[in-house]
């Protein structure tokens, strides 16, 4: 599991997110309606964990620590 | 103008002035790498500090002709007398648009204009291989673009800002659609981006509008994927091999990335980023506390008015934050932070030098090489100043020493006293010496302006004609080597309009073809030479009578009984024109009598000889210092006067027997020559005093201007070095007078000036 909720109610990213997070992700983002998005640590982010976050729009905090990510989507 | 903005300009013309010379002796001896490398460098500190100073302009065609410079490194372009016109031309505008900040503190309102115009110039140079040259490059650029399916176009938006050094590769736009169900098969379309090479532009977009939240449902793939890679459509094929339906391609010609980028955004971005680079090394580079929110200050509003003019408000108005939060912390560190973020959303990771060093520092072997210190003038002069107020105390001292020892006040003391005295004058005319020699400076800082007059001259004539400089190490006082520069001009301007034949002449009369201007400085004693020589045609003394006759300047028979080197001196003359022809290289031939009356103002002799066939050679002698000058103080009609050393060629004390009378006037012979003789209590309006015929006359024998004169004089005191101070307030209306300055005693010596009271 890397995506998670942690005690300041930030959604975070950790690590290789595969293709089940983002329905976890989804949730989490849902379950909080305002809730930040810290997805600095995740190191890579399968298409449907970014399709997730491109439909959700959170607010996010800091760059994608996915490279990739990082550099195309800011 | 602040500090920053008074070393820009010194820096910048000096730059200009080295790329110059470098550019010139590129093209005498050919391409040499150490050569480029400068003249690169030139360019690109100039580029640097247009950026720092917030000249967009300067920096935009500063980076065309770096960019031309660079592809002449890597010997992609060859260094043809079309690229060097090119470069010569861009340097011509840096230095009208440094002058003009210099004096207004902002360029010429035409300076966009006139980039735009050398920046078009330059990148046509560049374009020339692989393009035709284009004039048309909008034009082109519509149709082609036109052609592409419209969702490329956002696409080479983003593009050109990246396209880098990808240039002359093929470029190829995709789209990829993968299907609903593609996360089902397994499939990672991400990954599957993230596998094309040479990505240029990436833009991912819903395919439908998102569902309500709700409704989103994670695993069914709502997304579109666009790009533009520099990769060959094979390759791609290849890496979406596995879903081939669902990707389209388009080609997309170079020109429509690369043409519009080097003239328009490319550049842009480019010159964005490094002028918020230049930002960065400065903030990091300083380390003193001192001017601190100056240099923060500074710092944001040039990157704020480069990321404005690259449009990328948003990011400027960051750095409007990260600027006010640094001052108020007193800590440069948000605006660095705030300035690298900028930086990497632009695309760019800093430029960090080769070999990963970071910043090259000012490398101390270059401060060793030249211990100089640049001083104001100004300050140069007051220090000037007061070393002759101090001459003049000396004066004063000695004068005093000289009342002591007569007054027999006791030996000893008479003694220490003319000791102190002659320390003094030791010391103070050491220390004026030495104030002297700092406003020197050699003569070839007004030489070196004239390899590129000449080769440009040369070109519109259609002549060829070598420069040779000799003795360019000769050292001068400044004020006279400023003033060196239009006389030269006109002798270099005439001895290649007039003096040098062209190439069928030189042919035919068995002289190489091409011609030699030989510009040659030597010292000589307290003066200096300085001669312009050509192996020219040469003048012809009979031509100079004729013209002098034609233009009626003396009457025919006094011309013909003239000698040749009198006749020569006639090309001196106002009103004075050899050559048939007008030309705009040297006009009418004006320039001889403004030559002359050019170099007298600053105390010196113009002379010319000229062989026919074989050139013509014109030689200045001049002072090398002008803030020091020798004066001999005569008396005349209970007055004292100062007369000016150089005009004086020696006294004499002569008996009423060897003085004529020639009509009104009285003269002697001395070697000769015929003398006339003027009291000086006379041009003066002074009574004369009472002396007896009988007795020998007291004679200051002078030469001014060819002229010469014996001014009688009642006696001659003290030869003094002065400094000059010139006719101030009311009397610097007064003519006659060279200047005054202090006698011991403390009274006003006036200084003749010679040229004007000689009838």
């Amino acid at each position: 599991m890397s995506a998670l909720r942690n005690s300041e109610g930030t959604v975070v990213l950790v690590g290789h997110c595969p293709v089940e997070d983002a329905e976890t992700l989804l949730q989490l983002l849902q379950a909080s309606a305002g809730a930040h998005l810290d997805w600095t640590q995740c190191s890579s982010l399968h298409t449907a964990v970014l399709q997730v976050v491109l439909a959700m729009r959170p607010a996010l905090t800091g760059p994608c620590g996915d490279p990739f990510v990082a550099k195309w989507l800011s | 103008m602040n500090t920053l903005q008074e070393q820009f300009t010194a820096e910048a013309r000096e730059l200009v002035q080295q790329a110059l010379e470098d550019l010139i002796a590129l093209e005498r001896e050919g391409s040499a790498g150490e050569r480029i490398d400068r003249v690169f460098r030139a360019f690109h500190t100039l580029k640097g500090s247009a950026g720092i100073l917030d000249l967009p302009v300067m920096g935009l065609t500063m980076h065309a002709a770096e960019d031309v410079l660079a592809a002449i490194q890597t010997g992609g372009l060859e260094l043809t007398p079309q690229v060097i016109d090119c470069a010569l031309a861009c340097l011509d505008l840096v230095s009208e648009w440094v002058d003009s900040f210099a004096s207004h503190g902002s360029f010429p309102s035409d300076a966009a204009e006139a980039g735009v115009a050398v920046t078009a110039q330059l990148r046509g140079l560049l374009v020339g291989d692989e393009l035709k040259p284009n004039l048309s490059v909008s034009s082109a650029n519509l149709t082609s673009e036109h052609a592409l399916p419209q969702w490329v176009a956002p696409l080479i938006d983003v593009a050109r800002g990246r396209i880098g050094q990808k240039r002359g590769t093929k470029f190829v736009a995709l789209s990829y659609e993968p299907r609903a169900d593609c996360f089902f098969h397994g499939d990672d379309p991400l990954q599957t981006m993230r596998k094309v090479p040479n990505l240029c532009a990436l833009h991912i977009e819903a395919v439908r509008p998102w569902p309500p939240l709700p409704e989103l449902d994670p695993y069914s793939c709502n997304l579109r994927f666009q790009c533009i890679a520099a990769a060959s459509r094979s390759e791609l094929a290849g890496i979406f091999r596995l879903v081939p339906d669902q990707v389209r391609m388009v080609d997309i010609p170079a020109s429509a990335l690369i043409r519009e980028g080097e003239t328009g955004d490319d550049s842009r971005l480019v010159l964005v980023c490094s002028i918020v680079e230049e930002q960065l090394r400065m903030l990091r580079s300083a380390t003193d506390r001192e001017d601190f929110s100056g240099r923060v200050g500074s710092a944001a509003r040039a990157a704020m008015n480069a990321l404005r003019y690259g449009s990328r408000v948003s990011l400027s108005d960051e750095i409007e934050r990260a600027r006010d939060i640094a001052l108020s912390l007193l800590e440069a560190t948000p605006l660095l932070a705030a300035l690298e973020k900028a930086l990497a959303l632009l695309g760019r990771t800093e430029r960090v030098p080769s070999g990963s060093a970071p910043e090259p520092k000012p490398q101390p072997s270059d401060r060793a090489g030249s211990r100089s210190l640049r001083v104001d003038e100004g300050k140069i002069d007051a220090l000037g100043n007061l070393a002759g107020e101090l001459i003049v105390l000396k004066n004063a001292l000695a004068y005093l020493a000289k009342r002591v020892e007569d007054e027999s006040v006791g030996q000893d003391l008479s003694r220490a006293v003319k000791r102190e005295a002659d320390a003094m004058e030791r010391l103070s005319a050491e220390l004026h010496a030495a104030i002297l020699q700092l406003r020197l400076v050699p003569i070839s800082q007004v030489f070196r302006r004239f390899p590129r007059l000449v080769r440009d001259m040369a070109q519109r004539l259609d002549k060829k004609v070598t420069l040779v400089m000799q003795g360019e190490t000769t050292e001068a006082d400044k004020t006279i080597v400023d003033r060196l520069f239009d006389p030269l001009l006109h002798l270099v301007r005439n001895a290649l309009d007039h003096g040098i034949e062209s190439s069928e002449e030189r042919r035919s009369a068995g002289k190489p073809e091409i011609g030699t201007i030989t510009m040659r400085a030597s010292p000589a004693g307290r003066r200096f030479i300085v001669e312009v020589s050509d192996d020219g045609r040469g003048i012809d003394p009979n031509n100079i009578r004729l013209k002098a006759a034609e233009r009626k300047l003396l009457p025919a028979e006094e011309l013909a009984a003239m000698p040749d080197e009198q006749a020569m001196d006639l090309i001196f003359s106002a009103g004075f024109s050899t050559t048939q022809q007008v030309s705009d290289i040297s006009g009418r031939g004006v320039g001889m009598d403004v030559v002359r009356t050019s170099v007298q103002q600053i105390e010196g002799r113009v002379s010319l000889t000229s062989t026919v066939g074989l050139g013509t050679a014109v030689r200045l002698e001049l002072p090398a210092n002008i803030a020091m000058s020798q004066v001999m103080v005569v008396e005349a009609g209970g007055q004292l006067f100062g007369i000016p050393m150089d005009a004086v060629t020696e006294t004499i004390r002569l008996a009423p027997d060897r003085i004529s009378q020639i009509k009104n006037n009285t003269g002697f012979v001395l070697r000769d020559r015929i003398v006339p003789i003027c009291a000086l209590s006379g041009l003066m309006n002074l009574a004369d005093a009472p002396r007896s015929d009988s007795a020998a006359k007291l004679l200051v024998v002078t030469e001014v201007g060819g002229k010469i004169a014996a001014l009688e004089i009642d006696a001659i005191h003290d030869r003094l070095e002065v400094v000059l101070k010139p006719m101030q307030g009311l009397l610097s209306g007064a003519r006659g007078y060279a200047g005054t300055t202090l006698l011991g005693n403390g009274r006003v010596l006036l200084v003749l000036d010679l040229k004007e009271v000689l009838p």
